[in-house]
């Protein structure tokens, strides 16, 4: 099964010598998960500061600065891997680092029939 | 027919559909091919008795359950599995614990995953290894039925959805699926031990609670907290018979006759207890079967209570688990051995959201404050006890003892 990990934590929690030491462990967990032969694809995001949103109002789509929606954690980075099932999701999410208020949200995708 | 089989319903449903579950991986087929089985049951049955039911439920299950997916697949177009053959007389004369294989450790470890909500896996856990109809369990926890049985589904559709695995964990997820499984089986005991008289609102399945957990203490013969947590269930059980008195008031556990309690069951128990001690350092499981052997030892009502060996057995258990409910029952041994002011002290110190809804604060402290003469505060407690419904039982208690002040 394809999982999504998506990482929240508090972007501004992090300065930037912790930051780059987070993007390098994060980086080996990645290495580790592409030599298990469960790897898909991953990345950390840019600050939310960078995001735009294309919002539907009555009707409309708009396009605004920022997330959308302020929250106290943000979506900071994703790990998608394909594994047998939800305990091993668990397990190579348990490796991501994270300081010690950070969330891994693991999200089943939904299989969609090849094309 | 319907006698007979809700004798085997009761006694052999966990085994068959977690059979059917380990084999299908899929619970709501399962439990679906498992209940078309015992609608089949009651036509067939009413001609002729099968030898063994259990064995016979299982086989036309199994056949119910090959019949959907074969079903399925054709309006899939995909490859069809071959099709079953009907089980021959001497299948069928097998017994059924050589027919079914016993994989209810999997299943419990399935109902009782940490990624299903609390509440959910101890209903789920209820529902399918246990046995107990949906309005049972909802009795049993206060919910409406519908609500109760949408929390199954929505349980049900995550273990299917999220991946939930069909298998007993690996070695190093062994300690948190466990320690889920554990809780899982003390939220469902707490609702059976709830229900002093077992004729009350709840659902009085205490007997299910002594079964499942000296099965899973027979399956995981080397896990001492699992072994002492029946041996707990078994101490608990053994006193129920002294709970509540002739008007139906409860009887508090220094109070109760200990020549009402089931001496068979507590040796039970003991036995169980020896054997978890055997196997390493006590942890928290241990120690509150400590707790309850110690209560277990009193011959009679005049034999001095050991609120002593209480008071050591839970500083040992607050060294392990600091929460508010191992400190207030802490609370009540310590006003016995060093005073009602300190352990009133103690009581004040707590701090947890949700405690002003917790109903054994209030009644602790109530008792506390009238030991030391508080009696305008202690009517107070005693009224917001009260006030949170305490089960009839607790609640004529609740009221003699204000009626005291």
């Amino acid at each position: 099964m394809k999982y999504m990990l998506l990482v929240y934590a508090d972007e501004n929690a992090l300065n930037d010598a912790e930051r780059a030491d987070c993007y390098r462990k994060s980086s080996l967990v990645a290495e580790e998960i592409h030599a298990s032969g469960n790897y898909i694809a991953a990345s950390p995001l840019q600050p939310t500061s960078t995001a735009s949103s294309v919002k539907v109002r009555n009707g409309r789509r708009l396009v605004t600065d920022g997330p959308f929606a302020e929250t106290r954690e943000q979506l900071g980075g994703f790990y998608l891997v394909d594994v047998p099932d939800l305990d091993a999701a668990i397990a190579i999410a348990k490796k991501v680092p994270l300081r010690f208020d950070g969330a891994i949200e693991i999200r089943p995708l939904i299989a969609m029939p090849a094309r | 027919v319907t006698a007979a089989l809700d004798l085997v319903f009761r006694a052999a449903s966990g085994r068959i559909i977690a059979a059917l579950a380990a084999r299908f991986r899929n619970l709501d087929l399962a439990e679906e091919a498992f209940g078309e089985a015992c609608a089949r049951a009651v036509t067939a049955w009413a001609e002729e008795q099968p030898r063994d039911p259990a064995a016979w439920l299982y086989r036309v299950a199994e056949r119910a359950a090959l019949d959907q997916i074969r079903r399925a697949a054709t309006r899939a177009t995909a490859d069809l599995p071959p099709p079953e053959p009907e089980p021959d007389a001497e299948e069928l004369l097998m017994a059924d614990d050589r027919l079914i294989p016993d994989e209810r450790l999997r299943l419990i470890f399935i109902c009782c995953h940490p990624a299903i909500h609390a509440d959910a896996r101890a209903a789920l856990t209820l529902r399918l290894v246990c046995g107990l109809s949906t309005g049972e369990i909802a009795r049993a926890f206060l919910v409406a039925e519908p609500t109760l049985a949408q929390r199954l589904v929505r349980a049900k559709r995550k273990i299917a959805n999220a991946g939930i695995p069909f298998e007993v964990p690996g070695p190093d997820a062994w300690g948190e699926r466990l320690d889920a499984v554990l809780a899982t089986l003390e939220v469902a005991y707490a609702h059976a031990h709830a229900d002093g008289g077992g004729t009350g609102r709840h659902a009085g399945y205490a007997a299910e609670m002594l079964d499942i957990t000296a099965t899973l203490a027979r399956m995981l013969p080397r896990e001492p907290e699992v072994i002492a947590l029946a041996a707990t269930v078994r101490f608990a059980e053994a006193r129920r018979p002294a709970r509540i008195d002739a008007t139906g008031m409860m009887v508090p556990l220094a109070e109760q006759d200990p020549a009402l309690w089931n001496s068979a069951l507590i040796g039970e128990a003991r036995t169980m207890l020896a054997q978890a001690l055997q196997l390493g350092p006590p942890a928290v499981r241990a120690l509150q079967a400590l707790s309850h052997a110690e209560w277990c030892l009193r011959a009679s009502r005049t034999a001095p209570p050991p609120w002593a060996s209480i008071l050591t057995i839970y500083d040992a258990l607050l060294a392990l688990r600091d929460d508010a409910v191992i400190r207030l029952n802490r609370a009540v041994a310590l006003a016995e051995v060093r005073g009602a002011g300190e352990a009133l002290e103690a009581v004040d110190a707590l701090d947890l959201p949700g405690l002003a809804d917790f109903l054994p604060y209030h009644a602790v402290r109530a008792d506390l404050l009238a030991r030391l003469g508080l009696s305008t505060a202690a009517r107070e407690a005693y009224d917001a006890a009260l006030r949170l419904g305490p089960e009839r039982a607790e609640r004529l208690w609740l009221e003699a003892r204000r009626a005291r002040l």
